[in-house]
């Protein structure tokens, strides 16, 4: 008992612990919200893990994976931006503006598939990269905070699409563009038949693929720790000789370039066209997604993942249960308010563990 | 010390009699069920999916879902549940319809044009579950329509009622300036322009008003109630006295300011859209700002059809198209904002319209050709 108690308060292990911990305690204040009104948590989590399909319905598990693609790239943008300093709430106009260029690219060019596909991927990330650019300019250069900038460039992203789409690749209806080319998708004939159907795709590969790289940049580079060295404390970096306006403007345009990537993603692959008048809410969900992960590329990975599930199970569980669809978003942000007093349970996790390992209170 | 022992210990109580009540509270509502079901063991499950908004949005979801519920309180042999989706993309909707299916629900009904592909993709794969969809039809993505015998596609003439909201628009208003509010630029929405600008060009040839459309615009969503309050504003400050608003809750904002301008006795109004939207219009004085609505009664397709499945007369594979002559579409039996005598002048136009002595522009080239 004693030396469980010590593996679960020990320093050493929780980042792994807080986030489990949040999780558990986000589906037990759930379950007493369900008790409380009636409702049954246990027939209604079996219905949310039957939905995901992680009691073995492939077709559903796809759609797990699906929406966690989209969410892994969202949350990594602002993983990243927070590592180095940044609070970007700008990844869903990032990642709109991405998509729209990856469906534009989609539409307009004649190309064989796996060229006409990364060009659209391509195209997307440097126009997320791009519409990062700007906040990041300005926090450079004028000290502009990116929380104001970046929420402005949404609704300009927001806006824009809302007049290119109808404007320059409208579909029958002026809400939404014609579909991309088949060329240019992210669907493959051989996933979507393993997951008997469903649409995930190979945007999942290159979700995958950024978290490692990311990974790798910000733990095993010089770049990478410069990265963090500012946005940790940009005068010290200065006097250390880094240059801070060029590291914050590059953090940005990465962060935009990963949204970028979600919207290249999300519009090529969740979606084959892009509609006007929505911002993508993953844009929103993905800082949620970096808070339970703890800014940690795997982390981010296993959130989103977490996420995705809720996401591809909530449906079903209000359609085989009596449970009303509004308390997936609940629970959601139960767990996310535990992830966020992250430093509470550390404490209360270092007081227990410290009593024990001082030998007292087992009694 | 202790202290925080014993606490950290009654949670762990707590937290087993949590799951044991969970346990118990499992069995309880199996009986439960079970009793409640067994009398009306034939219901029928009924599912919806709602189209971008929620459930009351006091217009196109609200009236879908209305018709289910009317249905199920008449007749007590379905039972009912609406789903919204996570998104507005055909994925999302293909995974609602499918959640429904997998849950057992046997008749889904889906309002909105965004359906079209998604249930053409769920018809096809589901083939015994039967998929009522309103004001779409289902194609692959193409507009070329695919039939499934499992499908029943309804249309509105939301023009003619439109028609005779503009009518009445042009015979009620006193500073004659009108507007018109849309939500998103489709072609339902389109069609309730094209009559309402028609409607009003005839009463002034007719009936000779003066009236004019000074504001027609489409605000660009169906859920920003703040922007159709501003642009109602902006409207009214204009001496705009009418304003239609074909937008969903976008509308909700139109109410919004012509309730609160009624409320320092300004004479303004609302014509309310899909719904009688009287209720929505109503004031503190127990007067309404709605001068009328332009209903769609998608409320009476969904009875219809869910009625039309379940007696096995369901047409299935066909795309049908409700008018003023089958009561689809028009204005509500009562109208009290209405004067006798407009109520006699609209009365004559629908006749007019019965009879095809006046045939409603349904696209914008007929809306020119009328308006010379």
């Amino acid at each position: 008992m004693r030396k469980w108690i010590l593996f679960f308060t020990s320093e050493r292990n929780q980042k792994i612990i807080v986030p489990f911990l949040a999780v558990m305690l986000g589906f037990l204040v759930g379950a007493l919200v369900m008790l409380f009104s009636g409702y049954n948590p246990v027939e209604a989590y079996l219905a949310l893990l039957k939905g995901a399909g992680l009691l073995g319905n492939i077709k559903r598990f796809g759609d797990t994976l699906l929406s966690m693609t989209t969410l892994t790239l969202t949350g990594l943008s602002v993983a990243f931006a927070f590592r180095t300093g940044l609070f970007n709430i700008g990844a869903a106009g990032q990642m709109l503006m991405g998509g729209f260029v990856a469906v534009y690219v989609g539409v307009t060019l004649s190309l064989p598939w796996v060229v006409h596909m990364l060009l659209a991927v391509f195209a997307a990330v440097l126009t997320g990269a791009l519409w990062a650019f700007l906040p990041g300019l300005l926090k450079a250069k004028f000290k502009i905070h990116e929380v104001v900038t970046t929420i402005m460039m949404n609704w300009i992203a927001y806006w824009s699409v809302y007049y290119l789409v109808p404007t320059y690749i409208p579909g029958h209806f002026n809400t939404e563009s014609i579909p991309i080319k088949p060329t240019a998708t992210l669907r493959v004939e051989w996933l979507t038949q393993l997951f008997h159907g469903s649409y995930v795709n190979i945007g999942l590969f290159f979700a995958l693929a950024a978290v490692v790289i990311i990974w790798w940049v910000m733990e095993k580079t010089v770049f990478g720790y410069e990265l963090k060295a500012v946005g940790f404390n940009g005068q010290a970096a200065k006097y250390a000789g880094m240059k801070v306006s060029r590291n914050i403007i590059l953090s940005m345009m990465i962060a935009g370039g990963l949204a970028g990537l979600a919207g290249a993603v999300f519009y090529l692959g969740y979606t084959d066209n892009i509609k006007i008048g929505v911002l993508p809410s993953q844009g929103f969900d993905g800082i949620a997604v970096a808070l339970l992960g703890l800014n940690n590329p795997f982390g981010v990975a296993l959130a989103a993942f977490l996420f995705g599930f809720m996401n591809a199970g909530k449906l079903f569980m209000q359609s085989a249960t009596a449970v009303p669809n509004e308390l997936v978003p609940i629970i959601n942000a139960i767990i996310i308010f535990f992830a966020a007093i992250y430093l509470m349970i550390k404490i209360w996790l270092q007081k227990i563990g410290k009593r024990f390992s001082e030998g007292g209170g087992d009694e | 010390m202790k202290k925080i022992f014993t606490s950290v210990l009654l949670v762990l109580v707590m937290v087993i009699s949590v799951v044991a009540a969970g346990c118990s509270s499992k069995e309880s509502s199996s009986q439960k069920d079970s009793k409640e079901t067994s009398p009306a063991k034939e219901s029928v499950k009924v599912g919806m999916v709602t189209d971008s908004g929620t459930i009351d949005d006091k217009s196109f979801n609200q009236g879908t879902w209305e018709g289910i519920l009317k249905y199920k309180n008449e007749k007590k042999t379905i039972e009912e549940k609406y789903l919204q989706p996570s998104g507005e993309q055909h994925t999302d909707y293909v995974n609602a319809v499918n959640d429904l299916v997998d849950s057992g629900y046997k008749i889904i009904v889906t309002p909105g044009f965004k359906f079209e592909t998604a249930i053409n993709e769920a018809a096809s794969n589901h083939k015994d579950t039967t998929f009522i969809l309103i004001d779409g039809m289902t194609h692959k993505g193409d507009f070329k329509f695919v039939k499934h015998d499992n499908v029943v596609s309804v249309f509105f003439k939301e023009n003619e009622s439109a028609f005779l909201a503009g009518v009445a628009a042009a015979l009620s208003t006193n500073t004659g300036k009108l507007g018109f509010i849309g939500g998103m630029e489709i072609p339902p929405v389109q069609r309730f322009g094209w009559g309402y600008q028609a409607g009003v060009k005839y009463a002034n040839e007719k009936f000779g008003t003066k009236a004019e459309i000074v504001d027609y615009l489409y605000q660009g969503s169906f859920n920003d109630t703040a922007a159709g309050q501003t642009l109602a504003a902006g409207m009214y400050n204009k001496g705009v006295d009418i304003i239609f608003h074909a937008a969903g809750s976008v509308g909700i904002g139109v109410f919004n300011e012509a309730k609160q301008r009624a409320e320092k006795g300004q004479k303004v109004y609302v014509i309310g859209v899909d719904v009688d939207q009287f209720e929505t219009g109503k004031i503190s004085s127990g007067k309404s700002v709605t001068l009328t609505s332009a209903m769609k009664r998608i409320d009476v397709a969904a009875y219809d059809y869910i009625d039309a499945k379940l007696k096995g007369k369901f047409p299935g594979g066909e795309i049908i198209t409700l008018s003023l002559a089958e009561n689809g579409v028009g204005l509500p039996e009562n109208n009290p904002n209405l004067s006798e005598d407009t109520i006699k002048k609209i009365a004559e136009v629908k006749k007019e319209i019965l009879e095809k002595k006046i045939t409603v522009p349904s696209t914008k080239e007929e809306l020119a050709a009328f308006k010379k």
